[in-house]
């Protein structure tokens, strides 16, 4: 292989011509390889004949080394006949080439001769051209002067023309006023301005002063038109506009016309003014009141009607005035609100309410259809929200106030009087005030709901939430209210004596109810609310009635604390002024019992005429769980007085006590029973504690034993005695005898016939 | 009744209502009380909270002739105290020191120290100054205020300065400011009036019926806890005499003592003769304040309830009531049956 390498790079200088001739060759004629004869399989080299990288040698060798004599013959005879057609064919292709060389060789000499003659003929071209311009050139000045004379004479024509327009101006003025034409009047005169003002001072002085009076009467006639309401919108407009064209100031008509409008409106309003008057002096006296609408609306109607028309005009005369007119009729339903406001303040009924936002509102929509640009709806949609929401406030601040009213009135009336009823009385009346003055409250907010005004309408769902908030600051604010009352009424009774500071007991007792009563209609109320507008997501009844449960609580204790008050300062007086160290032997029940008992007997009159009576009379008994008796108690009593070592019995019987302990103070109930026996309870309590401060002499212990002994007695006739008071009476007895150097009590016949005296005589004075 | 089988018991012979924390002892936590029997030999007991907390030792035990109306224990000295006694007729009132023990507990005599016998009228206090060792005392009786020097050493007492009442205000108790060596609160029928014991004249008052009992809040200045006979507690800042910072219910029947916690801010004791022992947290100061307005803003309806406990495991009107100083958390109560019962708040301070 390397040998046959170098053999071909040897070979190179050779080849290297009859190679360029054949690459030439072939890339002319672009020799199709595939047409090519195929050479015998035997020799498979042989097809590289046409490529470039024939290599003749190895061709040669490989020839010989494969094939014989014959075949190396034949292919010798085939290879000379194709080298001699090659040969023909380069010569063929030779000729031809040349003939087609000299063709176009032929075709450009005859070229040549052709354009050489085509020079002269174009300088004769333009020696023509040249010619036909100078002559044109002369007809043109010859005709100049001629031209020049002709137009001269046409702009005088012109300007005569138009001066004889002039001079007939103020003629055609007055015509055209005469048949009302203002139109072309103005088209005229506007046409002859500039003249009038490039010449006016000089030679038209006269027919400037003519035509310029003639458009004064114009102006004026314009202006008549203008403001008359007679004319047509459309004649106003157009006068309107002409005399924007002449320049006249509009702006100030405008004023003025806005200034009408205004006025009209003014007087629309004092209108309204008087229908509500008028309105609500035919409201009172009926309480109910008619349909608003028949009374007032059609004066009302009307003069709103023409003021929309008027601002229906306004606009088509003066397109570009909108913000002034969407100011002015807001203004209109501003003021319309404000005046309702002013009603609300004074206190309305839900249908006359709904009578005036009725009138509004049509207002509203009338004007809307003129003025759609001020979105009226929707600005008095706003001014009714508020309004509404107000109107809402106030209902509810009323009801609050009638309330208290209602209270205050039978708190300040029955002071001299027998007042067995007034307590009941009072009650009853803020009874109905809550109840009755809550229904209606329903009911009108009912009325505003179902009625099917735009407005309304919309705003319902805000009314609903509205009254339900409402409500539930209402029952607040009574809430609060009633605290009030109470705390007010607290430190002064304190601070009077016995026999004043009742009323305002009473009313706290009536409050207690009331707001029990309120608490269920805070509950129903909130369970029609959801059944009503089926969203009970704002009103928490739950709540509320928890707050007037523990308020009803806080004032029935309250009420208890002030009642035990009184007689813990009867008790004070009753303990500190005497020295019972020295205290003499007792002759009768001390008056101190009488006060006592002449303020339970108060309590009671008072209870009574408020709380139900406790049907758990029988369960009272067996809930306090001491199984103390006055038997057992009082055998315990004697025992201790008459034992030496009293201390050591002591102890262990009050060990004994206390194994049985009596529940004293138990959960007070709004009951008549309870509130009464948890007052005693608390004052007997109360009874100990003093006695315990104190230190007695056998006298002093005997006086408070008789005073007792006359208090269980007395007890027993007014009151339901427990179980706990009976041990309270013993455990004011057992303290006095701790207290004293020397307990002996009284023998029981003394203290029997004492007490039998003290009654008999307690008896005699009642009677 | 919920938590009362937590306090430990300890039985006084007679009944009895008045108990002081010995503020003196910082070794252990001991209490000071002191009997009321009219007709019998009366006792004072020193009662000591045993080191595991489980059971109250009785320290001491000294006859006492007279019943006790009011004890409070020194300061500054542990075996020094005063009481308030009286033998059903006459009042008195004395500064007493209990006698070297060295272990033996045979009814040693207690040694009178000094008489404070300038009274007439019924005693109802002797006061220390809460916040350390001074050497000055108050009394009060029904119509005088009296300043003391007391000399220890020299056993003596002497009247510094003495103020009446007038004769309209029975006076029936006190309170010595800790914040203010000078300013001391007097309790009457009628009102809180305050006191500057320099001048020994009245420089404010509190309107209010029927104070039972007044206290200092130990840990803020200018706030005074007061309990009502009926109305229950108030929390006053001096500052604002006219409106109560605070109200708290109190108990079912009189409230007869409050006591702030030395440690502990807003936390109130109140003892009543409804057989209870209430336990409250009612923080006065303006930052509390502002917290819980807040609070009550966020959630009107969550607002805490300040009564943290109330016990109910008494038998009798409780008259007597000490926090420990040593350990804040610890309180002794005492109610008139003669039962000292030591609870402790702790469970009710985690809560907080």
């Amino acid at each position: 292989m390397v040998e046959r390498e170098k053999t071909r790079t040897d070979d190179v200088p050779l080849d290297d011509k009859a190679k360029r001739m054949r690459d030439l060759l072939s890339s002319f004629y672009n020799p199709d390889h595939s047409s090519a004869p195929k050479p015998p399989s035997d020799y498979e080299n042989l097809d590289a004949i046409n490529s470039t990288s024939f290599d003749p040698d190895h061709y040669m060798n490989v020839l010989v080394q494969k094939s014989n004599l014959e075949g190396l013959l034949r292919r010798h005879v085939e290879m000379a006949a194709e080298i001699k057609n090659l040969d023909t064919d380069l010569q063929m292709l030779v000729y031809e080439n040349y003939n087609k060389f000299i063709s176009a060789t032929d075709a450009i000499k005859w070229m040549k001769s052709n354009i050489v003659g085509m020079q002269a003929d174009m300088e004769q071209l333009l020696d023509k051209i040249m010619s036909v311009q100078s002559r044109s050139d002369g007809v043109n000045t010859s005709l100049f002067e001629k031209r020049e004379h002709i137009e001269k004479l046409h702009r005088t024509r012109n300007l005569l023309r138009k001066v004889q327009f002039i001079y007939d101006l103020p003629a055609r003025l007055s015509k055209c006023i005469k048949s009302e034409a203002y139109a072309d009047a103005v088209k005229f005169y506007i046409g002859a301005m500039p003249i009038f003002k490039a010449y006016g001072d000089s030679s038209f002085q006269d027919c400037k002063g003519a035509s310029e009076e003639a458009i004064v009467t114009v102006v004026k006639n314009l202006q008549a038109k203008l403001f008359s309401d007679s004319e047509s919108i459309q004649a106003r407009a157009e006068a309107a506009v002409l005399l924007k064209q002449l320049d006249f100031p509009v702006h100030s008509l405008q004023a003025k016309l806005l200034e009408k409008l205004e006025q009209s409106l003014g007087d629309l309003q004092l209108k309204t003014v008087r229908i509500e008057n008028i309105l609500r002096e035919s409201n009172d006296p009926s309480k109910q009141g008619k349909p608003f609408e028949s009374i007032p609306s059609t004066g009302h109607e009307v003069s709103v009607h023409g003021f929309a028309e008027a601002i229906r005009a306004y606009r088509v005369i003066f397109p570009d005035s909108e913000s002034q007119l969407i100011k002015l009729a807001q203004n209109l339903v501003i003021k319309h609100f404000e005046m309702i406001k002013q009603c609300v303040k004074r206190r309305i009924s839900s249908a006359n309410f709904l009578g005036a936002l009725r009138t509004i509102w049509t207002d509203v929509l009338l004007m809307d259809e003129v003025l759609s640009e001020a979105s009226l709806a929707d600005f008095s949609l706003e001014a009714g929200q508020v309004t509404v929401k107000k109107y809402v406030a106030s209902t509810f601040t009323y009801l609050l106030q009638d309330i208290s009213d209602a209270l205050l009135k039978v708190k300040v009336s029955p002071k001299e009087e027998a007042e067995e009823h007034a307590l009941k009385l009072a009650l009853e009346a803020s009874k109905k005030a809550v109840l009755q003055g809550s229904m209606d409250l329903l009911l009108d907010f009912r009325q505003l709901l179902d009625d099917d005004l735009g407005l309304l309408v919309k705003l319902r769902e805000f009314i609903v939430d509205w009254v339900q908030k409402g409500f539930q600051d209402f029952f607040r604010a009574l809430d609060d209210r009633f605290l009030l009352l109470s705390g007010r009424k607290n430190p002064s009774s304190q601070d009077q004596g016995l026999s004043e500071g009742a009323p305002g007991e009473k009313v706290l007792v009536g409050i207690v109810l009331v707001l029990a009563q309120l608490s269920e209609i805070a509950a129903s109320f909130s369970g029609d609310g959801a059944r009503g507008y089926e969203n009970e997501h704002a009103f928490a009844s739950g709540e509320i009635r928890q707050i007037f449960r523990s308020a009803a609580e806080k004032l029935l204790h309250h009420y208890i604390n002030m009642r035990t008050q009184r007689v813990s300062t009867l008790l004070r007086k009753r303990f500190t002024t005497p020295n019972w160290v020295k205290h003499k032997e007792p002759r009768e029940v001390h008056m101190f019992v009488d006060l006592f008992v002449q303020e339970l007997r108060a309590v009671q009159s008072e209870v009574k005429q408020i709380l139900p009576v406790g049907l758990m009379r029988k369960h009272h008994r067996s809930d306090s769980n001491g199984s103390t008796n006055s038997s057992r108690s009082n055998a315990l009593l004697d025992d201790r007085m008459t034992q030496k070592g009293r201390s050591q019995l002591l102890e262990t019987h009050l060990a004994k006590l206390f194994k049985q302990k009596v529940e004293i103070f138990t959960k007070v109930e709004s009951t008549q029973e309870s509130v009464e026996t948890t007052i005693v309870k608390l004052c007997l309590k109360s009874l100990q504690e003093f006695v315990r401060l104190k230190t007695f002499n056998r006298s002093g212990f005997q006086q408070i034993q008789l005073d007792v002994q006359f208090l269980r007695t007395i007890l027993r006739e007014i009151i339901e005695v427990e179980d706990a008071i009976d041990f309270l009476l013993d455990e004011v007895i057992v303290a006095a005898s701790e207290r004293c150097f020397d307990p002996v009590p009284l023998e029981p016949p003394i203290l029997d016939k004492l007490v039998q005296v003290k009654l008999a005589r307690s008896k005699e004075q009642s009677k | 009744m919920q938590g009362g089988y937590s306090g430990i018991g300890y039985g006084l012979k007679y009944q009895s209502r008045c108990i002081s924390d010995v503020k003196a002892d910082t070794d252990h936590t001991s209490f000071i009380t002191g009997t009321l029997s009219l007709r019998e030999e009366n006792e004072v007991h020193l009662i000591r909270l045993s080191s595991g907390g489980t059971e109250l030792i009785c320290e001491g035990l000294f006859s006492h002739s007279n019943e006790i109306w009011d004890l409070a224990s020194c300061p500054f000295d542990q075996r020094i105290f005063s009481t308030v006694f009286s033998n059903g007729e006459s009042y008195g009132a004395a500064i007493w020191q209990i006698p070297e023990l060295y272990g033996q507990l045979n009814s040693p005599q207690l040694e009178r120290i000094a008489s404070l016998d300038e009274h007439v009228g019924k005693i109802s206090c002797v006061l220390w100054w809460p916040s350390g060792r001074h050497d000055k005392l108050i009394s009060i009786d029904d119509e005088n205020l009296f300043l003391w020097t007391l000399d220890c050493s020299k056993k003596a007492a002497q009247v510094q300065s003495k103020q009446s009442s007038s004769m309209l205000h029975y006076l029936s108790g006190g309170a010595w400011d800790p914040h203010d060596i000078n300013a001391v609160a007097t309790t009457c029928e009628s009102s809180v009036q305050f006191w500057d014991l320099r001048t020994m004249k009245k420089t404010n008052a509190i309107e209010r019926a029927h104070i039972r009992n007044a206290n200092y809040d130990m840990k803020n200045n200018h706030i005074l806890v007061t309990a009502e006979d009926e109305s229950g507690i108030h929390i006053w800042d001096i500052r604002k005499p006219k409106i109560p910072v605070k109200e708290l219910p109190g108990h079912t029947h009189w409230t007869w003592v409050v006591t702030c916690n030395p440690e502990y801010d807003g936390l109130i004791l109140s003892a009543g003769t409804d057989s209870t022992v209430n336990l409250w947290m009612a923080p006065a100061s303006a930052e509390d304040e502002a917290t819980s307005e807040r609070l009550i803003a966020e959630s009107p309806t969550q607002q805490a309830d300040p009564l943290l406990n109330s016990y109910g495991d008494y038998e009798d009107s409780v008259y007597g009531l000490a926090w420990s100083s040593r350990e804040p958390w610890i309180f002794a109560s005492l109610s008139y049956d003669g039962r000292v019962v030591v609870e402790s708040v702790k469970p009710f301070l985690s809560r907080k």
